[in-house]
C-alpha cells in the first residue's frame, strides 16, 4: 500500500494512524476502513488551510468588530481606542441616517423579492412553452444583465437615464412625462437603483426557476391531468410546491444578498442621496467606517445587523424546512 | 444543463403506430398540423421571452453602440449603430493605462480563482471523504459564514491588511479573499456523490489519498471544477467593495480605475462606454465561448 511514495504524499503518509488501523485490522472492508475512527489526523490537514483562512479572515474580525463596537476610535493606529461601553450602540440606534438605512433595507428586499423571485415565477410558468434552440438563445440573453461589472452596469444606466439624450428620459418626453435626473431626486433614486439591480437579478432567477421548472418531472402533472385537474390545479397544488426548494433558496438569498447587490450600484450611482434617500445599510457602514472614521460606530452598527441579519435567516430556515415540498 | 436539455412533456404520449401507408401519411399530416398549432400556441411565451431578452440586452447593447460611435454624434439617440469609429477607444487608451489595468486585473481574478480552488478542493475533498471528530463544528464555520457579511468585517481586515503593509496592492485584494466558503460547500456535495469504489479501488492499487485526489477525483471532477473556476473568475473580476477600499490610491484593478475615469470625464459618454466596454470584455468572451459552464455554474449554484 505505501510503495508509491512521492512528493507531499510523504507527509501525510508518515501519519502511524493511517498504518495503525489499516494494517492492524486487514479483515476490515474497504467501506469500513473508508471511514477511518477518529484518532488520524489526515483529513485534518486538507481542511486545515480553508479553516485557518476562515479564521483568520471572517471569524477573528468578526470578534475584533465586535470589541470594536464598545469602543471609540478613529482608525488611525497611533491614537488610542477608548472603552465607551454600549454608548456607541445608543448612539447609533438614536441615528435618523439608521432608520432611513434600515427601512430603506427592508424596502429593497420586499423589491427584490418581487424582482428575482416572484416575477421569475411567472415568466419561466409562461414562457414554458419554448423549447429548444429558440429557448436556449433566449436564456443566454437573458442571462447577461448578471455578468456585467457594477462600473460598467452603473456608467450604463447613468448614460440611460442621463437628462441630456439618455434613452429613458427621451422615451418619458415622447410619452408627455418630463424626467429630470432621477439620482437627484429624493423621490426617484431608491427606485431607479431597484430598476439598475433589479435588471441584473432579474435574468438570474428566472434561470434559476427554469432549471427548478425543468426538474420537475412531467408524470405528476400528466398524472393529474388525466384524474381532472385543470391547468391552473396543476399549477397552483403541484407545480408550485414541487418548485418550492428552487423558490426558497431563492427567497433566502434575496433576503441576505440583497444588500450586498445594491452596495456598488449605490455607491457608484446615486452615492446614499440625495439626502440618505437611497442608501442601505451596508452603505451607511461603509460611511460610518470610511467616510466618518469612527470604527465604534460602524461597528455597533455591524453587530447589531449581523445579529438582526443572523436570527432572520435562521428563522427562515426554520419556515422553509416546514414549507419546502421536496420531491422525494 | 436541466433547462437546456429539457424534453416537451407532450412527448410522453406519442401517436399511436399507425398501421397502413394511408394512416402514416394521415398521421403525418396530422403531426405537421399539430406542430403548427403547438408553435402558434407558444407564440405569446415566444413574445413575452423576447421582451424579456430585450429588456435584458438593451443597455448592454447601447453601451456598445454608443462606445463605437464616432464624437461628432456622441449624443445621437438613433438606436441603430451608425458609422464605426474606434475614437472613443483611443480616447480612453490615451487617459488611462487600460492595457496594464486589464493585464493585472486579469492576473488578480486568475490567482484568487485559482488559490480558491486549490483551498477548497483541499478542504471538501477532506470533509467527504473522512469522518472525523470535530467535522460537524468545522463544516459549521463554513456555513455559518454566509451570516457573516462583509462590511461587518471590513474594518478589522482593513486593518489587517494595512499591518502586512499591502495597502493598495493587489495582494492585499486577494489575501482575505482565498477562502470562498461557498466553493467548499459546492464541491463538497459533488464529492459526497463522487463513487466510493473508485476511491476505494484506488486505494487498493496503493495510491495515498493525496495521489488519490490527484490521480482520481480531480480528473473525473473536470467538468464541475471548470464551471466553478470560471465563476469564481467572474466573481473575482466583478467584485467591488474590497477593491474599491483596498486600492483608494492605487488604479490597477480596472474597478477602481475606471470608477475614476467616469468621475473624470463626467458627461462624455462616448469614451465612457468605451472604457465600461473593455471593462466587461474579458467576462463577455468568457461568456461566449463557455456559455454553457457559466449558466451551468451560477444556476446549479441556485438549485442546490
Amino acid at each position: 500500500m505505501f510503495t508509491e511514495v512521492s512528493g507531499p504524499a510523504a507527509a501525510l503518509q508518515a501519519s502511524p494512524a493511517v498504518v495503525g488501523p489499516a494494517g492492524g485490522r486487514p479483515a476490515r472492508t474497504a467501506a469500513l476502513r473508508r471511514r477511518r475512527p477518529s484518532g488520524t489526523w489526515v483529513p485534518y490537514l486538507y481542511v486545515l488551510p480553508a479553516v485557518i483562512l476562515l479564521l483568520l479572515w471572517t471569524y477573528w474580525p468578526l470578534v475584533q468588530t465586535a470589541g470594536l463596537s464598545f469602543q471609540d476610535w478613529n482608525l488611525i493606529p497611533t491614537r488610542p481606542k477608548v472603552f465607551v461601553g454600549v454608548q456607541k450602540y445608543q448612539k447609533v440606534l438614536s441615528l435618523p441616517e439608521l432608520h432611513q438605512a434600515l427601512t430603506n433595507t427592508v424596502a429593497y428586499i420586499l423589491a427584490f423579492l418581487g424582482i428575482s423571485v416572484a416575477l421569475p415565477v411567472l415568466f419561466a410558468l409562461l414562457s414554458r412553452k419554448v423549447k429548444g434552440k429558440a429557448r436556449t438563445f433566449y436564456q443566454a440573453l437573458i442571462f447577461v444583465p448578471f455578468l456585467v461589472t457594477p462600473v460598467a452596469t452603473s456608467a450604463v444606466w447613468r448614460w440611460l437615464f442621463a437628462p441630456d439624450g439618455g434613452t429613458i428620459p427621451a422615451i418619458a418626453a415622447t410619452l408627455g412625462v418630463p424626467m429630470d435626473n432621477v439620482f437627484r431626486d429624493p423621490n426617484a433614486a431608491m427606485t431607479s437603483v431597484i430598476v439598475i439591480v433589479g435588471w441584473q437579478m432579474l435574468g438570474f432567477g428566472v434561470l434559476v426557476v427554469s432549471a427548478g421548472l425543468a426538474g420537475i418531472s412531467p408524470d405528476y402533472a400528466a398524472a393529474a391531468s388525466i384524474d381532472g385537474a385543470n391547468q391552473r390545479q396543476i399549477t397552483w397544488r403541484i407545480i408550485l410546491p414541487l418548485l418550492s426548494p428552487s423558490l426558497v433558496f431563492l427567497a433566502l438569498m434575496t433576503i441576505l444578498l440583497s444588500a450586498q447587490w445594491t452596495y456598488p450600484i449605490i455607491d457608484l450611482v446615486t452615492g446614499g442621496g440625495p439626502g440618505n434617500s437611497s442608501t442601505n445599510i451596508y452603505y451607511l457602514l461603509y460611511q460610518f467606517g470610511f467616510r466618518n472614521f469612527d470604527a465604534g460606530l460602524s461597528s455597533a452598527a455591524g453587530m447589531l445587523f449581523f445579529v438582526g441579519f443572523g436570527i432572520v435567516a435562521l428563522v427562515f430556515v426554520e419556515l422553509s424546512e416546514k414549507l419546502s415540498f421536496h420531491d422525494n | 444543463m436541466a433547462f437546456v436539455l429539457a424534453t416537451s412533456p407532450a412527448q410522453a404520449f406519442p401517436p399511436a403506430a399507425p398501421t397502413t401507408d394511408d394512416g402514416a401519411a394521415s398521421a403525418q399530416r396530422g403531426l405537421a398540423s399539430r406542430a403548427r398549432s403547438k408553435a402558434i400556441a407558444s407564440l405569446p411565451a415566444h413574445a413575452l421571452l423576447a421582451v424579456l431578452a430585450l429588456v435584458s440586452i438593451y443597455p448592454v447593447y447601447w453601451m456598445f453602440v454608443t462606445a463605437f460611435r464616432p464624437n461628432s454624434d456622441a449624443l445621437s439617440t438613433n438606436p441603430l449603430p451608425g458609422p464605426v469609429s474606434l475614437e472613443n477607444f483611443v480616447t480612453v487608451w490615451q487617459q488611462i493605462p487600460i492595457g496594464s489595468m486589464l493585464a493585472s486585473t486579469f492576473g488578480m481574478a486568475l490567482a484568487l480563482a485559482a488559490a480558491q480552488l486549490l483551498v477548497a478542493i483541499l478542504a471538501s475533498y477532506g470533509f467527504a471523504r473522512w469522518s472525523f471528530r470535530g467535522k460537524k463544528v468545522l463544516y459549521l464555520l463554513f456555513v455559518g459564514s454566509w451570516l457573516v457579511p462583509f462590511q461587518v468585517t471590513m474594518i478589522p481586515n482593513y486593518l489587517l491588511v494595512s499591518q502586512m503593509g499591502l495597502l493598495n496592492t493587489v495582494a492585499g485584494v486577494v489575501l482575505p479573499q482565498l477562502c470562498s466558503a461557498f466553493a467548499v460547500m459546492m464541491l463538497r456535495q459533488h464529492l459526497e456523490s463522487f463513487p466510493k469504489e473508485l476511491l476505494d479501488a484506488a486505494q487498493m492499487d496503493g495510491r495515498s489519498s493525496w495521489q488519490a485526489l490527484w490521480q482520481v477525483v480531480v480528473p473525473n471532477l473536470r467538468p464541475a471544477l471548470a464551471a466553478l473556476a470560471i465563476m469564481l473568475f467572474i466573481s473575482a473580476w466583478n467584485e467591488y467593495l474590497w477593491p474599491s477600499l483596498i486600492m483608494q490610491k492605487s488604479t490597477a484593478l480596472i474597478q477602481v480605475g475606471i470608477r475614476a475615469f467616469l468621475g473624470a470625464e463626467g458627461n462624455n459618454w462616448g469614451a465612457i462606454m468605451a472604457a465600461s466596454t473593455i471593462a466587461c470584455l474579458p467576462i463577455f468572451l468568457i461568456y461566449i465561448f463557455l456559455q454553457r459552464y457559466v449558466v451551468d455554474a451560477f444556476v446549479r449554484s441556485g438549485l442546490k
